[in-house]
């Protein structure tokens, strides 16, 4: 068998698409991760990991994943962290936006750029949260929100691994038969 | 001419579209929120599809705390045990007190029209849960709108006030603290009368006193109840003991600081009070402009 072209973009064009029971058990489990009983600094500098898992799927697979599931995620985290309803369903929006017109781009790159540019993503979305509870008259929140992209932007290389590996099984399974 | 696309390609409204959609969408479900608590009806239901995944995140703290319980040692029990024993002599005869208080005053009540500004009934309450929500602490407890909690509701513990019920769901209820900004209670010194209003201050779990003047009679260590004339809280719950009076002749008002007497963010189990609120008097008609409680606790977003 000949060596296919494997230029990044190349690849993912190649890649099989992700059915959607992993894209969905991957959003239930994120949201799941961001229910766990955080508390303190510690939810402040919480990843948020639906945001990650979104901006993922939007990158990798935008005709499944784009703005309408972000802006639904959003909504459903605001209820579950009772927030003010509409603020995460904005950040993730705006999120989705940016993934999906850096997409391109950001599958060129290898994992350590691609971390980079979702570390920007989840610097606006993170600011835009934080903006609008300012401007809504909250006190400042601690420097430990900070941390939240930072901690999701290292994330993002072992969450591509997780979630490549279902498709590169099926993909050699399909290439041995 | 332009030649269209096949429909092949065709997907839709483009991303910057779609963005301007959402976004406007987005900002219209927070002014409907945060202006005019439209969606308490959205809410609901999201919180009716959410609940089982929210329980099941919960579920690993939950039975940590179960085995903590469970190897709880021997004598902090014994020790709870002999400090809730001096609790209940000292409440028993505070009870036998306010047994007599309470006939006498159903006999004045007897006299003017049937309206007490006393709440009894209440249901206990577990506190599930801190609020995930970092701008504004909040309880989460397992009593809902099945249980007949009601957004309004004062909760207590043992020692006092702890906030307000805020949002309802089917199982579950939320509850801002008292010590949250512009979270605001009407109280009542209990040495000399006082009215005043207590106010969150959403940093560091203390109350202000705000509009007090400097000649104001309040000494640190005074303690403020509910004055019970907001038809909100029943009167006579402790509320706050003040800890710290700054008197500053170059200031129209005192600085007052107080600590709240209720553990404010430690307790398992809380009582919301139910008894129906008191429908308060008319107005006088002549002053329209005052028409409105003074100080019904803000919605929180």
């Amino acid at each position: 068998m000949r060596p296919a072209d494997l230029t990044p973009v190349a690849r993912d064009v190649m890649k099989l698409p992700a059915g959607p029971g992993l894209i969905l058990a991957s959003l239930v489990a994120a949201y799941l991760f961001n229910s766990l009983p955080w508390a303190g600094w510690a939810l402040l500098a919480r990843p948020d990991l639906v945001l990650l898992v979104l901006v993922f799927w939007a990158v990798h697979q935008p005709g499944s994943v784009g703005q309408g599931l972000a802006f639904a995620l959003g909504l459903a985290m605001d209820v579950g962290d009772s927030m003010l309803l509409g603020q995460h369903a904005l950040a993730y929006v705006v999120a989705a936006y940016g993934a999906q017109v850096i997409r391109v781009r950001v599958l060129s790159f290898a994992m350590l750029e691609q971390s980079l540019h979702v570390l920007g993503l989840m610097v606006v979305a993170t600011a835009v949260i934080v903006l609008l509870n300012l401007l809504l008259g909250s006190p400042a929140p601690g420097p430990a929100v900070l941390l939240s992209p930072v901690i999701a932007c290292l994330a993002w290389g072992p969450l591509t691994w997780l979630l490549y590996l279902p498709g590169l099984r099926r993909m050699r399974r399909e290439a041995a038969s | 001419m332009i030649r269209e696309p096949p429909p092949f390609f065709h997907r839709g409204p483009s991303p910057l579209a779609r963005l301007t959609f959402f976004a406007l969408l987005a900002i219209a479900t927070m002014i409907a929120d945060h202006r005019f608590g439209a969606l308490e009806a959205v809410r609901l239901s999201l919180s009716v599809l959410v609940a089982p995944l929210q329980g099941l995140a919960a579920a690993p703290g939950a039975a940590l705390a179960r085995v903590a319980d469970y190897f709880a040692s021997q004598d902090r029990l014994l020790r709870d045990n002999e400090a809730l024993q001096a609790k209940l002599l000292e409440y028993s005869a505070a009870a036998q007190q306010a047994k007599l208080l309470a006939a006498e005053q159903q006999q004045f009540l007897a006299m003017t029209p049937p309206r007490s500004r006393f709440g009894a009934e209440g249901v206990i309450a577990e506190v599930l849960t801190y609020g995930r929500n970092p701008f504004v602490r909040k309880l989460v407890l397992d009593k809902g709108l099945t249980h007949g909690i009601k957004a309004g509701m004062p909760v207590i513990d043992a020692e006092g006030v702890v906030g307000q019920v805020t949002a309802v769901g089917t199982f579950t209820s939320e509850v801002t603290l008292l010590t949250e900004k512009d979270q605001s209670v009407p109280v009542m010194l209990v040495r000399n009368g006082l009215r005043a209003i207590a106010v969150g201050s959403g940093k560091g779990g203390s109350i202000d006193v705000p509009f007090m003047p400097v000649s104001a009679d309040i000494q640190n260590g005074d303690l403020f109840v509910t004055s019970g004339i907001d038809g909100t809280y029943p009167a006579g719950l402790v509320v706050a003991r003040v800890a710290a009076v700054e008197k500053n002749a170059a200031y129209v008002f005192a600085r007052i600081t107080a600590l709240p007497a209720a553990g404010v963010d430690h307790h398992r189990f809380v009582r919301i009070l139910t008894s129906p609120r008191p429908a308060l008097p008319a107005p006088p008609a002549s002053r329209p402009e005052e028409r409105r409680a003074p100080a019904r606790g803000r919605r929180q977003p």
